[in-house]
Formats: structure tokens, sequence, C-alpha cells
């Protein structure tokens, strides 16, 4: 995988910001597995993330 | 956070708490006997005891209703669910508080007439299963399941047992997730909260180091932090054996564990 690729994948999948430092997640998407990044200021404002294969919905 | 501010978080609570096993008995005792009659049915009985000809027309108008389940808890009546619907009505999953949040309005059904919200029973039933695929993925004892709530330790303590994770219940020392220094410090990688308020410092621990974190929400909980919610009555006992038991039993089959476990495993004694 190429950098841009990496850095693309560490985005935050509800607002794109590029996901670094604390407080954020990162877990497989429930439904389908696929890597879910959440940056800080997404889970403190419980903003909807949408898995980007599989459509899931969450929080 | 100390004892004394999770009182005051969660002391309106407890109101709450005392009104949801007061409603969830009510509404299941038409389905308990079998005759299924209305509970505006009942209610008029039971006030007319003293004059049996209107206690008789309440009969009739119950027989006439025909059997019908004694409350509207989901859009699709034809769901797929784990267990009957009935066996959630009557553990009372369903009850939601007389407050609700923004974040928790699209897993509430509707709102009954005496004021308490009531959770979809298929999204719980769907979130069940949901949680059990996102916990399937972890290393068992990475798991860290929490209950300061009364009513949640036992079956907290249960399932953490079944699946062989780790509980932390009664009051989260500050410092588990976050101080190495601290004899009981330990490093899961997913908490799995009974209730964002009761275990608020739980979740700002988990938040501080970056793990996901489960929360049973009911319908006065705000999301913050929270990565993936099971919307549920987390306030009543039977309530919450129901949910971690069903939880316990789909984690175990994710696993292709043969342990099943029964729901009286999970009840805690009164």
């Amino acid at each position: 995988m190429s950098e841009s690729q990496q850095e693309s994948t560490r985005q935050c999948v509800s607002c794109g910001i590029n996901v670094a430092g604390m407080n954020a997640a990162r877990f497989k998407c429930p439904d389908c597995g696929t890597e879910i990044h959440r940056c800080a200021k997404c889970r403190k404002q419980s903003n909807l993330y949408e898995c980007p294969d599989c459509g899931f919905r969450g929080p | 956070m100390t004892d004394n501010e999770n009182e005051l978080e969660t002391a309106p609570d407890d109101v709450e708490e005392a009104a949801a096993d007061e409603a969830a008995p009510a509404e299941t005792e038409p389905d308990a006997t079998e005759d299924a009659a209305p509970a505006e049915a009942a209610a008029d009985e039971a006030a007319a005891a003293d004059e049996p000809e209107t206690a008789e027309e309440a009969d009739d108008e119950a027989a006439d209703a025909g059997p019908t389940f004694d409350e509207d808890v989901m859009p699709d009546d034809e769901a797929d669910l784990l267990i009957p619907v009935e066996d959630y009505l009557s553990a009372g999953v369903h009850i939601g508080t007389q407050q609700k949040t923004k974040d928790m309005e699209r897993f509430i059904h509707r709102v009954r007439d005496d004021g308490l919200y009531v959770l979809d029973v298929s999204r719980t039933d769907s979130r069940i299963r949901t949680a059990a695929d996102f916990l399937a993925n972890y290393d068992p004892e990475q798991i860290l399941v929490t209950s300061s709530r009364q009513y949640g330790r036992f079956p907290a303590e249960k399932f953490a047992e079944a699946i062989g994770a780790r509980a932390r219940t009664g009051r989260f020392i500050p410092g588990t997730l976050t101080n190495p220094d601290y004899a009981g410090y330990i490093e899961p990688d997913v908490v799995v909260v009974t209730d964002p308020i009761g275990d608020a410092q739980a979740v700002k621990e988990a938040i501080t180091v970056g793990i996901p974190v489960i929360a049973m929400c009911d319908s006065n909980n705000q999301l913050s932090n929270v990565d993936l919610v099971i919307p549920t009555n987390n306030k009543g006992r039977r309530a919450l054996s129901v949910v971690y038991w069903l939880l316990a039993n789909e984690t175990l089959d994710r696993r292709n564990a043969g342990t099943v476990y029964a729901l009286e495993d999970f009840e805690a004694d009164l």
C-alpha cells in the first residue's frame, strides 16, 4: 500500500479529516470488518458514521 | 469522577428505574394470562371491580378484541428476532424513559400515553447481533465489561465469565485504563458499558486510550464518545439480564463455541 493510500485510510469516516493524536478510535466495521477511523471531535459530538464498504451506520 | 458525582448524575434515573420496573409487569400481564386483553380494558376492569355488570362488559370487550400484542413495539411485526417478541416485552427491554435525546431518536419507535418512550425492539435485536459480530473480532481477554449500576453487575460479570472477558463492576477506579502504576491497570482493546452515564469514568478513560466503546443506551442517553449503541432499557433488572444473555450466546455462537447459556444463569437473585 502506498503512502497516499495509507493516509486516505486514516481519514475519519464522518468528516474526512486526517486522524491523528489521542482520543480518536480505530476499529473494524461490525458488519464487514473494514477498518473504520473516527476522530476525537466526531466521537465527542456523536456524529453518525457510515462504513464506506457495507453502508453500516453507527454509532 | 468521584462517587458523589456519579450519584448526582444517576439520581434521576432511579426514579425512572422504578417507573420502568412498574410499567413492564403491568404491560405483560395480559400476555402472561393468555387473556390478551388490552391494558385499557384490564384497567377498566380493575376500577370497576365493585360493579359486576360493568366488569362483565369489560370481559366481553376483551374477548371481542381477540389475541393481540399488548403493545406496538416495532414497525415490522414479521421481523426475525433472536427470541420471541413476547419475551422481550415481558423483560421490559423496550421500555424507555420519559426523556429522550436527539441521539436516541432513531432507536425510538413511539411514545406511550403515559409519556414513556418505547424503543424499537427489532433494532435492539439487530444491534445485539451486530455487537456480537463486533466482539468476535477481539481476543476475549481484551474485552472489558463495566457496570456501576446495581442491576447490571451480576449480568455483566456473568457475561464476562461466559465469553472469557474481564469485568469491572461497582465503582470504576480512576486510572484502571490510564495509570500503569495502579495495581489493577489493564489495557483492553474494547469496552462494553452498561450505561454511559453511570459508567462515565470508564468511557472517559476508554477515550483517552483510544479504544472503541460499546454502550447499552436508553432513550435518555447521549451517544457522545460511544462507537456502537445497543438500544435497550438499561435500568431494569430483567432487561439487562436478557440483553447480556443474548449478547453472550451470540458472541459464543460467532466463535463456534458449543456452550449455550440459559436466561436463568444471567438473572440475579432479588
